[in-house]
């Protein structure tokens, strides 16, 4: 089977064993890899109700047919499991060497069971597996535990691993790797740590199965010029994905003051070209052709790796211009194993609940020192506040109480990605319908949305084109495992991903041969999300009630007096339900699953729900 | 007769173009597309172009006072 290594890597932490599984072609050509397959694996191997942070969860790490073959940007891995965030399924990508390493040891996938009984280092080197102790850096952060690693096994190994958030199971505790790179939003980082798995370590000698290397060595030699040629006369990388700010601010889409603003004056102050300025270091994920991690100092004198999204989050939601200081709550998040993004957005969440006077509290919105010192409070589940901070926004406004969870910017439990919507329809609706929770990663809708003189429509066009990208950038992109970047920022074409798939599985695959599989992947996501909610409707699909509200509106700026109308937002919903074949509760109808060859899942799910 | 306006760059554009923000004065009835070409904006690329926050079609005219960002499309993260 070329193009998959046709196994799985088993591993129970409780009993400390491991078995080396094989898969059919028939699961390949219906799951493709990545995130396909950990669905698949976790939809049928996980009991419903189990407590996400206890021993019967798994962690899946899987690869996709084109993952750490030299070829643009292949160099991610993805890790899933349920989420302690939303309850549903939950995961996220990293680039990381464990991408190629995990291949080369002969697994698409690695499967964690069971929990340790003291602190793990998981140790895979092809066929061998071990566990070691790790409680030398149990309670460190992931700097000091990276380091630690690579001094035992150098540098060329592959590494995941977790900071005290993740040990502490706090709900948006990422994993970590290469220094800079986090994955697993909706907190996968916490689902190692309740395994007491510290970190895993691979390594690989074995090669990669393909139908044609000698083919695709040179189609990936040239590719990855040609890229790395497009991203030098964009100049993208001067500035990475920092670039986005200036634009998010003067079109009124930067969060600010826990998203109540969408634009500051000071911004520019944050923005890439300050960015750029301040650059120390630049990091990128293995077969990267534009470099995106842009290395800054903090105000310790610290490297802090930022992006758009940390800086949003970190920086103007929480009234914070001072680069280095925004650069410091980076640094920390990534060193405690914390999600920028929902890290973010849970401080401004305190401060502004604090301000509004639903909770008593001395944090106050630009407070740098204030925001780092609950942070840590946050990672080490410090104190009431502490402890309860770190169950992410929606829970911590369920005690909060006053109104408060209208302003809990989060959907499903996992909070919004640095794009203020209170006027942008379709981006909204793409949170609202992502099915892991509020994450930019599955349709990124906006610059369709805002670059048309179509801003404030509710069209079925909008709809639409959130399916189209869900497809490319859920589906293809997160099944094959590759970054999104070269498409999406360089135009590079999705007609060059068949291309590498064929070449290394020697099949004949057609762009439009993927469409089906992403569907059939995101319909097993929302099948996973019924199984743990038989209950759920539409109203899990809804932002957070302050986009809908007229008395949190700009007072002034390009969208004064403006807000979401629930409504027509509600009626662009029901168009998304009806080209993805949905009832009116979000569920894939009967139909829908028997077309998409989940017709064993669908009376399956029968047992607990009904099915239109 | 001459309108004044600020046009404004993000991303990569500021290294190509070698500015961030520039007032420029332009004859009365320049369009945008008229306005990309005289500051040499690459129009084989896509770029998102608004006026004071909103998108604008390129056979628009730019008026006085006119806020004008152009800015790559790109994805945040």
């Amino acid at each position: 089977m070329d193009g998959w290594t046709g196994q799985f890597l088993r591993v129970d932490l409780t009993s400390r064993t491991f078995r080396i599984e094989t898969f059919s072609e028939e699961f390949a050509y219906t799951w493709i890899g990545g995130r396909g397959f950990a669905v698949k694996i976790l939809y049928d191997e996980l009991a419903p109700g189990i407590d996400p942070l206890g021993p019967d969860n798994k962690l899946v790490v899987a690869v996709g047919p084109i993952s750490g073959i030299p070829a643009p940007n292949t160099g991610k891995t993805i890790v899933a499991a349920k989420s302690p965030a939303t309850g549903g399924y939950g995961d996220g990508n990293l680039g990381t060497r464990v991408t190629d390493q995990l291949r080369k040891a002969g697994y698409d996938a690695l499967i964690v069971e069971g929990r340790a009984d003291r602190p793990t280092m998981l140790s895979i080197e092809d066929d061998r597996v071990e566990f070691l102790p790790a409680d030398e850096v149990w309670g460190k952060g992931t700097m000091e535990t990276n380091d630690w690693i690579y001094a035992r096994y150098g540098k060329g190994v592959g590494v995941l691993n977790i900071g005290q958030a993740g040990e502490n199971m706090v709900r948006f505790a990422v994993v970590r790797s290469l220094e800079g790179r986090s994955g697993g939003r909706p907190g996968m980082g916490a689902v190692m740590g309740s395994k007491l798995l510290k970190a895993i370590v691979v390594k690989g000698s074995k090669p990669i199965p393909q139908a044609f290397p000698a083919a695709m060595k040179t189609l990936g030699r040239d590719d990855l010029r040609t890229v790395h040629a497009m991203d030098k006369e964009a100049a993208w990388s001067i500035q990475g994905t920092t670039g986005v700010l200036p634009w998010c601010n003067e079109v009124a889409a930067l969060p600010v003051h826990n998203f109540r603003g969408t634009h500051h004056p000071d911004a520019w102050k944050v923005d890439g070209e300050r960015v750029h300025a301040a650059r120390v270091a630049t990091y990128g994920c293995p077969n990267c052709t534009m470099r995106c991690g842009i290395a800054i100092p903090d105000d310790e004198g610290r490297e802090a790796e930022v992006d758009y999204e940390n800086i949003g989050l970190l920086g103007p939601n929480l009234d914070l211009f001072d680069l280095a200081q925004v650069a410091a709550l980076n640094y920390l998040c990534d060193d405690y194993g914390l999600d920028t993004i929902s890290a973010g957005s849970v401080l401004g969440f305190y401060a502004d609940a604090i301000e509004r006077g639903a909770v008593a509290g001395d944090l106050r919105f630009g407070d740098a020192t204030g925001f780092k010192k609950v942070l840590g409070m946050i990672a080490r589940r410090e104190g009431e506040i502490g402890n309860l901070l770190a169950e992410g926004t929606l829970r911590a406004a369920r005690v909060f109480g006053h109104g408060s969870e209208d302003y809990a910017m989060q959907v499903k439990g996992l909070e919004i990605s640095a794009y203020n919507c209170k006027f942008i329809p379709g981006m909204a609706l793409a949170f609202g319908v992502s099915p892991i929770g509020a994450h930019h990663k599955e349709s990124w809708i906006i610059t369709f949305e805002v670059k048309q003189t179509t801003r404030g429509s509710y069209g079925r066009d909008k709809a639409q084109k959130i399916v189209d990208l869900q497809r490319i950038r859920g589906g293809l992109f997160e099944s094959i495992v590759t970054c999104r970047f070269p498409w999406v920022e360089l135009g590079w074409g999705v007609e060059h991903y068949p291309t590498y798939f064929n070449t290394i599985t020697g099949l004949d695959w057609k762009l439009e041969d993927f469409w089906p599989i992403s569907d059939r992947i995101y319909a097993l996501m929302k099948l996973f999300w019924l199984r743990e909610y038989p209950q759920t409707d539409r109203s899990a699909d809804f932002p957070p009630a302050a986009w809908f509200d007229p008395s949190n509106v700009d007072t002034e700026g390009p969208i004064a007096g403006m807000h979401l109308d629930r409504e027509q937002y509600d009626g662009m919903l029901q168009q998304y339900y009806d080209i993805r074949g949905y009832d009116t509760r979000g569920v894939p109808t009967r139909a829908t699953l028997e077309n998409l060859g989940l017709g064993a899942e669908a009376a399956a799910a029968e047992a607990y729900a009904t099915l239109g | 007769m001459k309108v004044k306006v600020t046009v404004k760059l993000a991303g990569g554009l500021v290294h190509t173009l070698g500015f961030s923000e520039r007032e420029l004065e332009l004859p009365a009835g320049t369009t945008v597309a008229e306005l990309l070409d005289a500051i040499a904006i690459d129009r084989t690329r896509p770029v998102i172009v608004g006026r004071n926050g909103w998108a604008i079609d390129l056979v628009e005219e730019v008026r006085e006072g006119d806020r004008i960002l152009i800015s790559p499309v790109f994805s945040g993260g």
